[in-house]
């Protein structure tokens, strides 16, 4: 198993290289990040030519990728360049924003696997019910969604929602600005209120597209075990209903399950940066867009790296899993 | 989003052994044909698919405002001469509206294609070859696996551009790992098959074993893929451009229309909800379409459908 | 998110030095018309500022388009007007700006300050007796002549480069000694005459001394000149360009009301009362200032009442038209220009925009008010047009130049054409000697940008002009500085001295990219940058501007207004150096 991770992450590393050479490159060709210092009345090209000497821009691009990846495996992430950052350093910048991206991929992660797993059982044991069917279509139309729309939409009203408490001479519940600047305070009455007021519009539209797969995901593979010959078999041998679907049944199913929820992290990042971004919190999705506006290749690399690692865990977390689960399969 | 799709679809599926008849495949072709013809939600979607299509093609010959006409005051009510009401500079939002899906569906349709002839032949190649070949193919996979498109996409098109076709291809560069995949599955078990073997052994060389046939016996999973991939593609553009990070002017997109009026959901919502569910019809048609061909291909996998 | 929001229009770099004298009162408009009154500050007496006793207001969030990024501003890297925005609160200078502008002596630290010999031009400052940082060392002499050292830009390092890397050496260059008679009295003399010297030791721009000496380890920065050791320069300059990078608490004392307690970087910075500050206790217990580049989201987390104030250096009509909208809930809404205005500007060396009968049909078919109105108008109601290229309407000296260039619409600019042997073909769109009459206009992906051509697009169509958009997320970076536009579309930001304007408009100047030359605007120029006060230079920009209008070369548009708006409190004006906190030690909480 070690043997097994330790190849994996091995596997990797040339690709990861790869990538962040070709993004590096990429963003180097972008633009210029001292396009706001050309713009100003007074400057002339030996003020920007020192500017972009201090910011180690003058340097060909190769040789800048070679100073970034041996600062890198240092831990020297660089700074920001952009001119009125004061060159920020990018591991915090990065780490800070990671953690909240993380915060949120997770508490929508497991809401979706609770929510997109009982649905999935329930339409399964009850298939064509109208409860399989109301879960189908729902599934459908949440597919076809775009995310940032429902983010959207969950913004605006949940501004009416608390105009609406408001007025019932209640406190504003939902957030729209990311978590309160000093971090939740109070009791623990208080904290809960602050702390749901903060992930529930964002969680609810970053798990919707995850809780649809996860359900039509859930569905199929009960069905499969419901019509198995060894759930036949414990039917047959005058085992309960419910016993046969959660002692054997269940357990089998949330298999397929488990293992499409560890590769999604990766999308659901996707999905984090746009959540983000309407609910305004400072994390990946911000972080991303400011560094590829202002030109930034240390902050994108440092982004990219991140994103890349994490994925590379999920999958080989999601790899794991299968195994513990499923005693049938084993790792070469 | 988007790739949640794609996990979907079905594995390899067992293929008859006389599926290279000419004659046999013919029919069978019917059969499918009957089979989604009789499939009624595919069928509903397909008609209204097909008539926003028109409408949007169509529609800005015989409506009164061109999409460039600015002459108007701005932010009107919806009125009968302006049906979705304006844009802040004075645009009618109903011309916005037809250009903006003309532009969401071609960049879908081509994304689609090129992912799924990039899939297919990749997944094809390296489940046929296999060695040095396969891996190569798997390493590019990993390695766009692990980078996010939106990072990438967000680089890749403002170092380019923003043209409509450029945003398209990036994303099908995105798209087409799910597709590879499960073409090198089918592949990987159909290259062990007599007629496979056959058609070696009488001297036909790899490409044209791949393309007469590989590729033929793999049209269902292959057409239902690419279906779902034109769903996905229109989101995922739609995604970059509210971004900000997709489709530039001169081009536009459903996507840019949102990211422009998305902020008048309250006060004005016609100028977010009228883009947003044609957005929605879109995606949600093209998804029960590919989901009536899939039950169309594979009559057997409807019961557990997922 | 809309892409326009990631983006500033121009550079919000605020120079080390601020305008003065140039900028009268610019009233504050398009909201309440009792916020015109907020520019004023609660503690002005006779250009003199004491902080005015108020009671305590508790906590206050406010929010603006970026974030706060570093504790001492004056450096290339860090200069941001951003910074400033918190800074003002933080770190006291000799004297400050209200709303309007005017310049007001901080008498809470300062007892005097007075112009004490015209030849050479010397400068006494006399601080109030006490006065310290809050980490209880004095506030004194030392720290005035540390400002000095690093931004006169005399200091050299061993190798011969500049030791300290300042933003901007505008002013303290023309300051040859800083002298420390005693601790209290600081004693600047000029080398040349400078008639901006109150917009020098300002609000926001001294640092503390005593933390580089505790730092670097040097013992007296006063005994460090500039022509001194240069690797003990070099040390000093290290640690002044460097050390307050990031958040460190122990090195970053206040000298104003407010201190630093908390800084989340691209988040949020926070500011509590200082404890040690020289004058009367602040309103606000707590200043929290966050970020948030969307103002229709800093709207939305307004009227949610999560910030209860809000500030956007950008116009954003959706985030106007909301917080209008807010009025029942309590929320106020303001409105006022700007340092920036946008124009466009043609290119002299494209052979069709050579000809003066295409720029001035250009000029014609180009229709200001409608764009005005239709971009920012919801913004600031009675916008109109910019009509100089050298002055702010706000500024002694502006006269509308540009009003009889742009008269008459597509019927005028067919006119001029024809006269000059256009003709109109089967399209419409005017053609001679076999060339169509297509120009390109040139910018930047900001929505704003957009929208204007997409209008002047609309507009010159019925002049038989057709205008193409450019868009180009690069263009200001590598294009417009090589020339690589037929017309250019962006906005200068208002520098703190017009003799900047001089390379922009001078004919072979280094920023004038579009090749425009007038040999009378040159003149009047020359002239204008030789003069000892801005008094005197006026007339000469009067001259240059009209002549330069002549050319029809450049037309401004319009300065762009920044907005703001708030709930719970008395007073707010977003003053446009410092922002919303500059009087933030004020605020009360409204009384009805």
């Amino acid at each position: 198993m070690i043997r097994y991770i330790i190849r994996r992450l091995l596997i990797s590393i040339p690709v990861l290289l790869v990538g962040t050479f070709l993004s590096y490159v990429m963003v180097t060709s972008l633009g210029d990040p001292l396009s706001e210092l050309r713009a100003k009345p007074g400057v002339t090209e030996a003020d920007v030519q020192a500017a972009a000497h201090a910011l180690g821009l003058d340097k060909p691009v190769l040789v800048r990728y070679w100073d970034w990846l041996t600062g890198f495996v240092q831990g020297d992430w660089g700074t920001s360049v952009a001119l009125g950052t004061a060159r920020a350093d990018v591991y915090t910048m990065v780490t800070d924003a990671l953690w909240v991206t993380v915060q949120l991929v997770i508490a929508a992660q497991v809401l979706a696997i609770i929510l997109g797993v009982a649905v999935g059982v329930l339409a399964a044991v009850r298939q064509y019910s109208i409860f399989d069917y109301t879960a189908t279509s729902l599934a459908f139309l949440m597919f076809s969604m775009p995310v940032f729309c429902v983010a959207i939409l969950l913004k605006s009203y949940g501004i009416q929602l608390n105009n609406l408490l408001v007025s019932l001479g209640l406190d504003r519940w939902l957030t729209t600005a990311g978590p309160p600047t000093g971090g939740y305070t109070g009791d623990l009455g208080e904290v809960v209120f602050s702390y749901t007021g903060t992930f529930l519009l964002p969680t609810i539209s970053l798990m919707l597209i995850s809780f649809a797969a996860y359900s039509r995901f859930q569905r199929a593979s009960m069905l499969e075990t419901l019509h198995s010959d060894y759930v036949r078999t414990a039917r047959a041998k005058g085992i309960s209903q419910a016993r046969v679907i959660f002692r054997h049944a269940f357990r089998n199913a949330l298999i397929p399950v488990t293992t499409l929820a560890a590769l999604s992290f990766g999308t659901l990042f996707t999905g984090a940066v746009l959540t983000e971004t309407v609910f305004g919190w400072h994390g990946m999705g911000s972080l991303l867009v400011t560094a590829v506006r202002q030109f930034d290749p240390n902050i994108l690399m440092g982004w990219l790296v991140v994103v890349a690692i994490a994925v590379v865990v999920f999958n080989l977390i999601a790899d794991i899993l299968y195994v513990f689960l499923d005693p049938r399969i084993r790792l070469g | 989003m988007a790739d949640l799709t794609a996990p979907t679809t079905s594995g390899p599926r067992a293929a008859g052994a006389h599926e290279f008849d000419a004659t046999k495949a013919r029919s069978q072709g019917e059969l499918v044909l009957r089979r989604f013809l009789r499939h009624k939600l595919a069928m509903t979607s397909l008609a209204t698919l097909v008539l926003l299509i028109v409408m949007a093609y169509v529609g800005p010959v015989f409506w009164a405002f061109s999409y460039e006409d600015t002459s108007s005051g701005s932010y009107l009510a919806p009125s009968p001469d302006h049906p979705l009401g304006t844009t802040q500079v004075g645009k009618d939002l109903l011309a916005l509206l037809m250009r903006g899906t003309q532009y969401s569906i071609q960049i879908g349709l081509l994304a689609a294609l090129a992912a799924t002839v990039l899939g297919v032949l990749l997944g094809a190649l390296s489940g046929y070859l296999r060695g040095f070949v396969d891996s190569l193919v798997n390493r590019v996979v990993d390695l766009l696996l692990i980078l996010p498109l939106i990072g990438v996409a967000a680089i890749v098109i403002r170092a380019i551009s923003g043209a409509w076709f450029v945003v398209a291809l990036t994303v099908a560069a995105f798209l087409w790992m799910q597709i590879a995949r499960i073409t090198r599955g089918e592949t990987l078990s159909l290259s062990e098959r007599e007629f496979v073997e056959a058609a070696r052994a009488s001297g036909a060389g790899t490409w044209r074993i791949i393309l007469k046939h590989l590729v033929p016996n793999m049209v269902g999973s292959i057409t239902v893929n690419a279906t779902l991939t034109v769903a996905t593609a229109v989101l995922t553009e739609a995604a970059l451009s509210f971004l900000g990070l997709g489709v530039q002017i001169p081009d536009t997109s459903l996507g840019v229309i949102i990211g422009e009026n998305y902020t008048q959901v309250m006060m004005r919502p016609w100028l977010f909800w009228a883009p947003f569910l044609v957005l929605v019809l879109i995606s949600l048609t093209i998804n029960f379409i590919g989901d009536g061909l899939r039950d169309a291909f594979d009559p057997r996998q409807t019961k557990v459908r997922a | 998110m809309r892409r326009a929001r990631f983006v500033s229009a121009v550079a919000l770099l605020s120079g080390a030095a601020l305008v003065l004298s140039a900028c009268g009162g610019g009233g504050g408009t398009g909201g309440d018309s009792d916020v015109a009154a907020m520019a004023v500050a609660k503690g002005q007496h006779d250009g003199n500022y004491t902080a005015p006793e108020v009671s305590d207001a508790g906590a206050i969030s406010v929010s603006t388009d970026k974030p706060f990024t570093a504790y001492n501003n004056q450096t290339t890297d860090a200069n941001s007007s951003y910074n400033n925005f918190a800074l003002v609160q933080v770190q006291i200078g000799a004297f400050t700006l209200n709303g309007n502008n005017k310049v007001l002596l901080n008498k809470d630290v300062m007892d005097s300050v007075e112009e004490t010999s015209t030849d050479p031009q010397t400068v006494t400052y006399k601080i109030k007796k006490g006065v310290t940082w809050s980490d209880g060392e004095p506030w004194d002499c030392d720290d005035f002549y540390l400002t000095w050292l690093a931004q006169s830009g005399k200091a050299k390092k061993p190798d011969g480069g500049t030791a300290f890397l300042a933003a901007g050496t505008s002013g303290y260059d023309l300051i040859e000694s800083v002298e420390c008679p005693d601790p209290q009295t600081v004693v600047t003399k000029y080398s040349s005459p400078y008639p901006d010297w109150k917009g020098l030791f300002n609000n926001g721009s001294i640092t503390p001394a005593h933390i580089l000496e505790q730092q670097t380890g040097i013992a007296d920065i006063t005994q460090l000149k500039p022509d001194g050791d240069p690797a003990e320069l070099a040390r000093a300059g290290e640690f002044w360009n460097t050390g307050w990078r990031g958040f460190k608490k122990d090195v970053m004392p206040a000298s104003g009301p407010y201190m630093i307690t908390d800084w989340q970087q691209n988040v949020s910075v926070t500011l509590e009362r200082n404890p040690k500050w020289a004058g009367a206790k602040a309103g606000p217990s707590r200043i929290t200032l966050k970020a948030i580049p969307d103002s229709v989201a800093q709207a939305q987390a307004l009227e949610n009442n999560e910030n209860q104030v809000m500030s956007a250096a950008q116009p954003d009509i959706n985030a106007a038209d909301r917080l209008r909208g807010l009025s029942a809930q309590g929320v106020t809404y303001g409105a006022a220009p700007g340092l920036a205005f946008e124009h466009l500007d043609l290119n002299f060396a494209r052979p069709l925009l050579a000809q003066e009968a295409v720029r001035k049909a250009f000029f014609q078919c180009v229709n200001r008010e409608e764009i005005a109105n239709k971009l920012i108008g919801s913004v600031e109601p009675d916008i109109k047009p910019l009509n100089s290229l050298l002055f702010f309407p706000q500024d002694d000296g502006y006269q509308d130049v540009y009003s009889d260039k742009t008269k008459g619409g597509a019927e005028a600019a067919k006119k001029t054409l024809q006269e000059a042997g256009w003709q109109q073909g089967s399209d419409g769109v005017f053609v001679k000697d076999g060339q169509r009459l297509r120009l390109s206009i040139s910018h930047t992906d900001i929505p704003r940008r957009k929208q204007t051509v997409e209008l002047i697009q609309g507009q010159c169509k019925d002049a038989g002009i057709e205008v193409e958009d450019n868009t180009d997320a690069n263009f200001l970076s590598g294009r417009v500085d090589k020339g690589d536009y037929d017309i250019a579309l962006f906005a200068w930001s208002g520098g703190p001295f017009k003799a900047d304007k001089k390379p922009i408009y001078i004919s072979g100047g280094s920023q004038n990219w579009q090749k425009l030359s007038s040999p009378k605007a040159d003149e009047a120029l020359e002239k204008a940058v030789t003069q000892t006060s801005q008094e005197a230079a006026i007339p000469y920009y009067q001259e240059a501007d009209k002549a330069l209008a002549e050319t029809y070369g450049s037309l401004p548009l319009f300065q762009m207004p920044s907005m703001w708006a708030f709930r719970d409190l008395d007073r707010v004006y977003f003053q446009s150096y410092y922002g919303t906190l500059w009087n933030a030690n004020e605020w009360q909480k409204k009384t009805s």
